[in-house]
């Protein structure tokens, strides 16, 4: 699998065939961020890895070539972390998106660019949230024909809170767009979160869905488990790890990593 | 031999008296199947033995051999050996079968855990109740027809080996080949472990392959009669409305006696 790996604000390691081209642009003037340019040009795999101690800002373009089939896994851990990412699709292409964030501390902005027509995009966010956390989605239906999904699941919890804000566009004339949101935040210490789901639309032939849900977990789902013998904090620890690695597609090594990660909170 | 006695049981749920004074006791070895008609309290009744949260007993006490359950937790009392097959099992979206009866299996026999016989156990109850393969994977009820989750009960039932048994409507939603296969499972494992089992449920056809010990009617949160097979026939016969007037009528008694 293609592979790169970032600590702190460089780097360290990307390990990548001719499918995936990597550039770096000069830092922004305005924001002196660093800014990477990754170019999918043929059907592949690619897994970003983020581990940084010092607090990080990072500008990240990904461009999907016209015909193209990737998944870009994302596994973040660490301190605080600005990053700002585009996506751009051009026709024909599919970017399946997986996300997985164990930060302290997140502030994001995406913005994808469904250029193409028949682009389509998966994305898949998940996160444990313990300082605040804010996600901005914004989805551009720029072609016709196109569709996004986007999951946001995230579990607050100690100081957390976390909000997210999914926006999906559809210009007129754009004909044939699908659209869905399904966001759920499981707040565990009741500070504020929110969701704000918006759809703004511009043309009829569309089909658009959106859920949003914030709570804990459902009392019956608890009364389930715990009456197979499960205690509650075991009973927990498989809701959470369902909530968290559902609609990821991990490696056995992987899945251990996450799965410890999540064992810290919940055993 | 294991003994679950219910005496004297008055349950409130959100203000509302749902069972009164109610009294029941089931031996090891016996079916005990509880009729009555919608809204009478016998999903009341399983749910509060198996301690479910909001349910507040305001009155008597459930015990279960020794052990009086009353604020026992969930986990606790299936640990004792219950178990509660449901009338509309949930989905849990992200916990696969395999997972959730791992987890649970893994908390009751600890250390004489073994995964090898785990999983031969669980492909053989799956075939035998006629389960796609592949469900074992999925995540927990989701996606399954109400047949598919009432057998996915008798799985767990199967794979948890409890002591005492409890059966909430589990023929609702299950047409006649799933309710011949889950009813049959059901009195192979009774045959096989000798449980304590109360049934609950509103229709006769399901005791053509369940066959219980004793049967109760069940009105407005009492038992008001009892008796053995003779009695559903009664029921067949006559409906619930007979029972409802005689058991509104012994209520009433009962305050006039208090």
């Amino acid at each position: 699998m293609n592979k790169i790996k970032i600590e702190n604000d460089i780097i360290v390691e990307s390990n990548l065939n001719q499918k995936v081209r990597l550039s770096f642009l000069e830092k922004s003037q305005d924001f002196m961020v660093n800014k990477i340019v990754i170019d999918l040009l043929e059907d592949t795999n690619l897994e970003i890895e983020y581990n940084n101690e010092n607090a990080l800002k990072l500008d990240i373009l990904i461009r999907v070539a016209e015909g193209v089939t990737a998944k870009v896994q994302e596994f973040r851990n660490g301190n605080l972390m600005k990053i700002q990412y585009r996506y751009e699709l051009d026709n024909h292409s599919f970017l399946n998106i997986q996300k997985f964030h164990h930060m302290n501390g997140m502030k994001e902005l995406d913005t994808i660019y469904l250029n193409g027509h028949n682009s389509k995009i998966d994305y898949t966010l998940k996160t444990i949230s313990k300082v605040r956390e804010k996600y901005d989605i914004t989805v551009y239906h720029e072609g016709k024909n196109t569709e996004s999904m986007i999951r946001t699941n995230g579990v607050n919890l100690l100081d957390g809170s976390l909000d997210f804000h999914i926006t999906g566009i559809v210009p007129n004339g754009k004909t044939g767009a699908k659209l869905d949101q399904k966001n759920r935040i499981i707040n565990l210490n009741n500070q504020k979160c929110s969701i704000h789901p918006n759809l703004f639309i511009d043309e009829y032939d569309v089909v658009a869905n959106h859920s949003a849900w914030i709570g804990k977990f459902r009392e019956d789902e608890l009364f389930y488990l715990e009456s197979r013998g499960l205690s509650e904090t075991l009973a927990m620890n498989l809701l959470v790890k369902g909530f968290l690695l559902s609609n990821l597609e991990l490696s056995n090594k992987r899945k251990e990593e996450l799965v410890s990660i999540i064992n810290q909170y919940w055993r | 031999m294991h003994t679950l006695k219910i005496e004297h049981l008055t349950v409130e749920v959100e203000n509302k008296i749902i069972l009164k004074d109610f009294n029941l006791e089931i031996k090891s070895g016996e079916i005990h199947a509880i009729m009555g008609p919608n809204g009478t309290g016998k999903s009341t009744l399983s749910k509060v033995i198996m301690g479910y949260p909001g349910y507040h007993i305001l009155e008597g006490t459930i015990t279960y051999d020794d052990t009086i359950m009353n604020d026992l937790s969930v986990d606790k009392r299936a640990k004792l050996g219950l178990f509660l097959g449901m009338q509309m099992p949930l989905e849990i979206e992200g916990v696969t079968n395999a997972d959730f009866l791992r987890s649970a299996l893994n908390e009751k026999e600890k250390e004489n855990f073994h995964l090898m016989k785990f999983i031969k156990k669980l492909d053989a109850t799956v075939e035998s109740l006629d389960m796609e393969k592949e469900m074992i994977h999925r995540g927990v009820n989701v996606g399954f027809s109400g047949g598919e989750r009432k057998k996915n009960e008798i799985l767990q039932m199967y794979m948890l080996e409890p002591t005492c048994v409890l059966l909430d409507e589990i023929d609702s939603g299950l047409d006649v080949d799933s309710l011949r296969i889950v009813g049959n499972h059901v009195m192979k494992y009774f045959k096989k472990e000798e449980p304590a089992v109360l049934l609950i449920t509103h229709y006769q056809r399901l005791l053509e392959y369940i066959k219980p010990t004793h049967i109760h009617v069940m009105v407005d949160g009492s038992i008001v009669k009892s008796g053995d097979y003779d009695l559903v026939k009664e029921i067949e016969t006559f409906g619930y409305d007979k029972f409802k007037k005689n058991g509104t009528h012994i209520i009433e008694e009962m305050k006039t006696h208090e």
